[in-house]
């Protein structure tokens, strides 16, 4: 019976090699009688996991050849037996054996041999490339008789080898002649990183100088190195990695073109000169002109070559070098344009010398990411590489993407377009990645790794290809969290128990006992500091709120004791109690706003607003003020803000109690209060309702037996009435009540929680607040009267403060290094005899 | 009981500060300050005098207080007599002190150029006799509301402007030039601005902003003349080669005035030698401010001044006899437009640890936002940092500095903190 199949030959079963018989048989099953000629004595492995051998990873491990394989397709690998020529006319080829064997198809996916500098004494016993097991299983068996290596070559192959000397307790030498590590990958900062966090290993990092002669001792074996400078190293063994070369002999002795430096020529089919013969791997030079020495390439160009020789239209026209890998436990990648070479690339970075991290990012000017260098810290390659490729500008600031991720991961592959490739070994989309979660039925990563290929080649992707198909999983239901952020399960209400009852006195306590560690964020720092500010008389903190570590825990608002306003100037406003100011404190305000040119308006809240100040004028306008009086009105703060009143009795006809004279109090009472949400209050002096109290946080209405005390109003956008708590109290009852109310509310209201929404989301509502406020059913109406005896008690204005302490005043003072140089991005026009911010297009224009 | 006199030479920066504190500190009647300056203004805020040339600020609005001490404006201290304890003007009072404050400043440094005729050249304190000699036309220094003033009207008159030195002053100066309509040109020596402060990759894109408003930069040149008759026409420099220009400002630098404390014996090195109560070798004399010299350093900056004078106020009012002054972190800020730089401490990283340990640095760019952010980081502390564009936790970060207190775990936390602009 005669064998009607087609006949391929593949000289050389590496890792490109293995790929295309798999593309081969299957695309093309049967359809090709399949010879394999093999120089090493064992099936194709995995040679990029190479070194993973010395720590364990057996050669049976490594191997990439299936059980059954060979049967299946009927191949036939013949081992330890490499092609020696290649007749095209007959179109067969010769083996070391002396086999022939003919073919229709011939592959050569040859891959390459290390380079070895021709150095007197490079082939004295104890020199050593890097490449096969075979070489592994040598230099191991030197290892055993040395005590120091040293390693020629500080790129990529040569680190990965320093590494393994290293972990078999070698001392070892990097001897590197380009002035840096991983010229080819990295930047000057990333290989300076590198070598920093290399030689904290332990291993000696020689740069700029090259191997000049391998010395022999008495034995006949390597006992040293002479470098170029004149240095002579003690060492036992020398590991070539001074790059390789595309095994390209059997072209080049049978007339097929090869490329300047090496490389067989072949097509974007991946075929050569001759249409019988293809080329794959790195012996090859690409249709890009390019020899790929990475696995991603050479299985691209197994793939294009698999479809040509089975009558498809593959084609492989370049790659995009991108490298990861975990060098002597350093990460490492660079991707695109690492160097930035492009016109009017800008570089964005980080780096880090004490964490040895490094990373660039290189960004074209209309923002789209070209390349990147990562070093020290590489988890943002899976989701860097992909965005380059995409070939559209990032959603995420370029600085976001550089700076360390956070514990708990914030920018994931969300992130990327659907369109990025985050498979590049197998090219697939993060699109295809959810499409065969969410239609596709795959419900784990084994699956989608099953339906997409991707995350089976250089496995580099996998970690994201995880969080990509979690979160597909989890788009459906994402599960709720009522934790403040991810540094605190807790709600507000839970912290503030947890700081009153273990007496936490510290942020930094807080988040590493009872939250996630770490520094925080911007939301859980503000509300700590608020808790921390009301309980600050009772844990004996200092009571000013830029304190210590307090400082760094306010609003931006709190931070300056000013309102940020629009233009980044800020706003300052004095505290009037009930409104209620004299001429002189009104002609002190005129003059301060004239003579720091402000503008003035008077506010909602019955006090004047004086606008445009600079954060280097906060001082000198407080000083003014305080000395003339006024306090602090703690717009700036998440605190009680007003307390508006009618006139009231005094002067009006209808009047029945003196609401200013109350509101003056409840003001003072009250003032500097921190509390989940800003606060507000009113006292009307009858039914009229002229101060519009039933609008505020609490709201007080004179009745001609006492005081009506009505609570959760709230104007802005989502108006409420307030409801009504007490009726006709005398004076004491409805202060106790309004401190129980709101103390209550301090310790138990969420972040951002006014009374009124508070009010309506506690179960029982305003049955449950009247029993504990009024009535204490709740037995901590004593807790509650202690916690605000001791803010009256200690409340100091921290204006007055903050003058009087020059620590404290450093923050202003050196925000502008000359007291008085405004913040020149703040800018005024003009308007209706006062100023105002100029707009996005004037402060432009006025520069 | 007499109120103690205190004469204070000079109404600058320090001087006004100085009064206003001692004043505020002291009980009534205790002190009777008098300001005695040159200038025919009251003391002023001179660190903004860019914001007068870029039409800001009128001239009144810089004033500053000085608590009600007398200002004798235009009263030029021409001796001193620390034995006597008297001084003389130069408007012919003569007057006797229990206590005298050095406050003259510090004076601006001609350009580095070949000396002028002799009747020419200026004196230690950086001034030219007017009426004999008068400066090339064209010319400028920017120290005082007069310079100021010169230099406005001038501009109307010019088309392209140089600044010659790319120190934080020739920086600003050279941004309002070219706010104001002019074609400007940066000269500096170094290879790259603000040497003294900044790294060259911070110093790009300082330059890059400059470029942004229009100015040319030109680094690595050094200018050895001033080309022209009567008035001003072009510069020349070391390597050959000219420059066309109608307007130049000199940003080369300052010198601290010490005429009278030399000629009154005092101990003068660069500036007038003061020990940490502020105390000159003159027994009832004191310096601060831009002409003192504490500890080897001559500060030239308000901030400084501010701090030697408050130290001074509290022993001269009594308030806090023992008060001491240890002295003022470097520190620098530039706030010219869009253009913000804060350099703190050991920015260049110049220093090396007492200890032997290494500087390490925490480095955060983004050119796409022209920000540049560096931390360097002994042990523990931070010895030095440098913010450009985005200044976001200079606040913090000084403070950190100056009370040397041990940085975060994590250091990027001080540059990525919720600052004042966000
Ligand atoms: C230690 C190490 C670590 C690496 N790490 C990475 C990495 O992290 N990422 C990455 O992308 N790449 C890595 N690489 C490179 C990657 O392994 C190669 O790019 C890939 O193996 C190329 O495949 P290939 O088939 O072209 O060549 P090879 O895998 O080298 O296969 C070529 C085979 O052909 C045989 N052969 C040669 N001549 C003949 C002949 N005449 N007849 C028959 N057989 C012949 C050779 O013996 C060899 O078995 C690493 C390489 C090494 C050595
Ligand atoms: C344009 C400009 C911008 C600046 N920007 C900043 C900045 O952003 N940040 C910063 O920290 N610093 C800045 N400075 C520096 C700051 O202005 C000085 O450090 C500060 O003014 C020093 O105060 P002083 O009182 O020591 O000297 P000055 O303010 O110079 O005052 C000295 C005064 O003494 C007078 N005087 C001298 N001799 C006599 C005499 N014999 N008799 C009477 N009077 C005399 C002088 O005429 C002068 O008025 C800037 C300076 C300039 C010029
Ligand atoms: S609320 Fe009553 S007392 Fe007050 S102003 Fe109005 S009418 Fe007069």
């Amino acid at each position: 019976m005669t064998d009607t199949r087609r006949r391929l030959v593949l000289a050389g079963h590496g890792m490109a090699g293995q790929r295309l018989l798999e593309a081969v048989t299957d695309r093309a099953p049967g359809a090709w009688r399949i010879t394999v000629l093999a120089e090493e004595p064992r099936p194709a492995y995995d040679r990029v996991h190479l070194t993973s051998w010395f720590s364990g990873t057996t050669a049976e491990d490594l191997s990439l050849w299936p059980a059954g394989f060979a049967a299946e397709h009927d191949i036939d690998l013949r081992l330890d037996d490499p092609v020696t020529a290649v007749d095209r006319a007959a179109r067969t080829v010769t083996t070391r054996s002396g086999h022939t064997v003919a073919y229709d198809a011939l592959v050569l996916a040859t891959g390459s041999r290390p380079f070895v500098p021709p150095v007197p004494g490079h082939d004295t016993p104890g020199c050593f490339v890097y490449r096969t097991i075979e070489d592994l299983e040598a230099i191991r068996d030197r290892a055993a008789h040395t005590g120091v290596g040293t390693v020629v070559g500080g790129g990529l192959l040569g680190l990965e080898a320093a590494g393994a000397l290293r972990e078999m307790g070698l001392h070892t030498h990097v001897v590197e002649f380009a002035p840096r590590l991983m010229a080819v990958q990295v930047d000057e900062g990333g290989g300076a990183a590198l070598r920093r966090r290399i030689e904290e290993l332990g291993v000696v990092v020689h740069t700029g100088v090259g191997g000049q002669a391998v010395g022999a001792g008495a034995d006949g074996t390597v006992d040293s190195l002479t470098l170029s400078d004149g240095r002579t190293l003690a060492t036992g063994m020398v590991v070539f990695s001074a790059g390789v070369r595309p095994r390209d002999e059997l072209a080049r002795s049978c007339g097929l073109p090869v490329g300047e430096r090496g490389g067989i020529v072949v097509d974007t089919r991946c075929r050569t000169a001759d249409p019988h013969i293809w080329a794959v791997g790195e012996c090859a030079q690409a249709a890009d002109g390019r020899v790929h020495g990475l696995v991603a390439p050479a299985y691209a160009m197994a793939e294009a070559a698999a479809e040509d020789i089975t009558g498809g239209d593959g084609a492989f026209t370049g790659y995009e070098a991108a490298t990861k890998l975990k060098l002597l436990g350093v990460d490492v990648a660079s991707f695109g344009d690492a160097h930035g070479t492009g016109d009017g690339a800008l570089e964005v970075l980080y780096s880090n010398t004490r964490a040895g991290v490094y990373k660039k990012l290189v960004v074209a000017p209309d923002g789209r990411l070209l390349g990147g260098v990562l070093v020290g810290d590489a988890a943002a390659y899976d989701l860097l590489r992909p965005l380059a490729a995409a070939g559209t500008p990032p959603a995420t600031p370029p600085e976001q993407l550089v700076l360390p991720t956070p514990e708990g991961g914030a920018a994931g592959p969300v992130t990327l377009p659907d369109e990025a490739v985050v498979c590049s070994c197998h090219n697939v989309t993060k699109g295809a990645v959810r499409a065969a979660v969410s239609e596709g039925g795959c419900a784990d990563v084994a699956a989608v790794k099953r339906c997409t290929r991707a995350g089976t080649g250089c496995g580099s992707c996998v970690r994201m290809l995880t969080t990509l198909v979690d979160d597909e999983l989890a788009a459906g239901g994402a599960p709720v969290t009522k934790g403040l952020c991810e540094h605190f399960a807790h709600t507000r209400a839970e912290l503030f128990e947890i700081v009153r009852v273990k007496n936490v006195t510290t942020f930094s306590r807080l988040i590493d006992e009872h939250g996630s560690g770490g520094e925080g964020c911007d939301v859980c720092k503000p509300v700590v500091g608020s808790i921390l500010a009301t309980l600050n008389p009772r844990l004996g903190n200092s009571v000013h709120i830029l304190d210590g570590e307090q400082a760094a825990l306010q609003d931006t608002n709190d931070h300056f004791l000013a309102n940020l306003q629009r233009n980044g100037s800020y706003s300052v406003v004095p505290r009037v109690p009930g409104g209620e100011i004299t001429p002189e404190g009104l002609i002190t305000i005129g003059e301060i706003a004239r003579d720091f040119g402000l503008y003035t308006k008077i506010t909602g809240g019955q006090r004047i607003d004086l606008f445009g100040a600079t954060v280097d004028q906060l001082p000198l306008i407080w000083r003014r003020l305080v000395d003339a009086g006024f306090e602090s009105g703690h717009a700036y703060g998440k605190a009680l803000r007003t307390v508006k009143s009618c006139v009231g009795q005094t002067w009006c006809r209808y009047g029945v109690q003196d609401s200013v004279a109350l509101a003056i109090e409840l003001e003072l009472r009250y003032r500097g209060l921190r509390s989940p949400h800003k606060v507000k209050a009113a006292v009307s002096g009858c039914a009229r309702e002229c101060a519009e109290a039933r609008s505020k946080d609490f709201g007080v209405i004179a009745t001609s037996a006492g005081w009506n005390l009505y609570v959760g109003g709230n104007g802005g956008m989502t108006p409420r009435h307030a409801d009504l708590l007490l009726t006709d109290a005398d004076h004491a009852t409805l202060l106790r009540t309004i401190d129980r109310f709101l103390m209550f509310y301090v310790r138990t209201a969420d972040r951002l929680e006014r009374t009124a929404p508070w009010i309506e989301r506690m179960e029982g509502g305003l049955e449950h607040l009247r029993a504990v406020v009024v009535d204490d059913a709740l037995g901590i109406c004593d807790e509650l009267d202690a916690l605000m005896a001791r803010h009256t008690e200690t409340y100091e204005d921290e204006w007055r403060a903050t003058l009087e302490d020059p620590e404290r005043l450093r923050r202003f003072v050196s925000f502008a290094n000359a007291p008085g140089t405004p913040d020149p991005t703040v800018r005024f026009l003009p308007e209706r005899g006062q100023i105002r911010p100029a707009r996005e297009h004037e402060a432009v224009a006025a520069r | 009981m007499t109120p103690r006199r205190i004469a204070v030479v000079g109404a600058g920066m320090a001087a006004a500060r100085f009064a206003h504190q001692a004043l505020a500190l002291a009980g009534p009647g205790e002190l009777d300050i008098t300001l005695y300056g040159r200038e025919p203004h009251a003391p002023y805020n001179r660190a903004l005098l860019t914001g007068v040339l870029a039409g800001r600020y009128g001239a009144t609005a810089l004033g500053l207080p000085t608590g009600g001490a007398a200002v004798r404006a235009g009263a030029e201290v021409t001796d001193i007599d620390p034995a006597a304890r008297t001084l003389r003007t130069a408007t012919g009072e003569a007057a006797r002190y229990d206590a005298l404050v050095l406050a003259t400043g510090a004076g601006p440094l001609p350009a580095p150029v070949p000396p002028p005729p002799a009747a020419d050249r200026p004196d230690a304190d950086g001034h030219r006799a007017p009426e004999r000699h008068a400066p090339r036309r064209g010319v400028h220094v920017l120290r005082s509301l007069a310079d100021a003033a010169r230099l406005t009207e001038d501009v109307p008159l010019a088309r392209r402007a140089t600044v010659v030195g790319g120190g934080a002053l020739g920086v600003d100066a050279a941004r309002v030039l070219a706010g104001r309509g002019l074609r400007v040109h940066l000269v500096h020596r170094a290879p790259h601005l603000m040497d003294r402060h900044l790294d060259a990759g911070a110093a790009a894109v300082v330059r890059r902003g400059l470029e942004a408003v229009g100015v040319t930069v030109l680094t690595g040149r050094e200018v050895t003349a001033l080309l022209g008759g009567a008035r001003v026409t072009g510069l020349a420099f070391a390597d050959g080669g000219r420059h066309a220009t109608d307007l130049v400002v000199l940003a080369c630098g300052v010198r601290p005035r010490t005429r009278l404390a030399r000629a009154a014996g005092l101990t003068v090195r660069d500036g007038v030698v003061v020990d940490d109560t502020l105390a000159t070798s003159a027994p009832g004399v004191y310096a601060i401010g831009d002409c003192a010299e504490h500890r080897g350093v001559v500060h030239g900056r308000a901030e400084a001044a501010w701090a030697q004078a408050d130290v001074l106020a509290a022993r001269l009012s009594g308030a806090r006899p023992g008060a001491r002054y240890a002295g003022s972190p470097r520190f620098l800020r530039l706030s010219a437009g869009g253009l913000q730089v804060a350099a703190i401490g050991d920015s260049t990283g110049d220093s090396t640890g007492g200890d032997g340990s290494p500087t390490d640095t925490v480095h955060l760019a983004d050119a796409t936002r022209g920000s540049y952010k560096k931390l360097l980081l002994r042990g523990d502390r931070l010895v030095g940092a440098l913010l450009v564009g985005d200044l976001t936790g200079v606040a913090d970060l000084t403070a950190v500095h100056e009370r040397s207190e041990p940085v975060p775990r994590d250091p990027l936390h001080l540059l990525t903190t919720e600052g004042a602009l966000q």
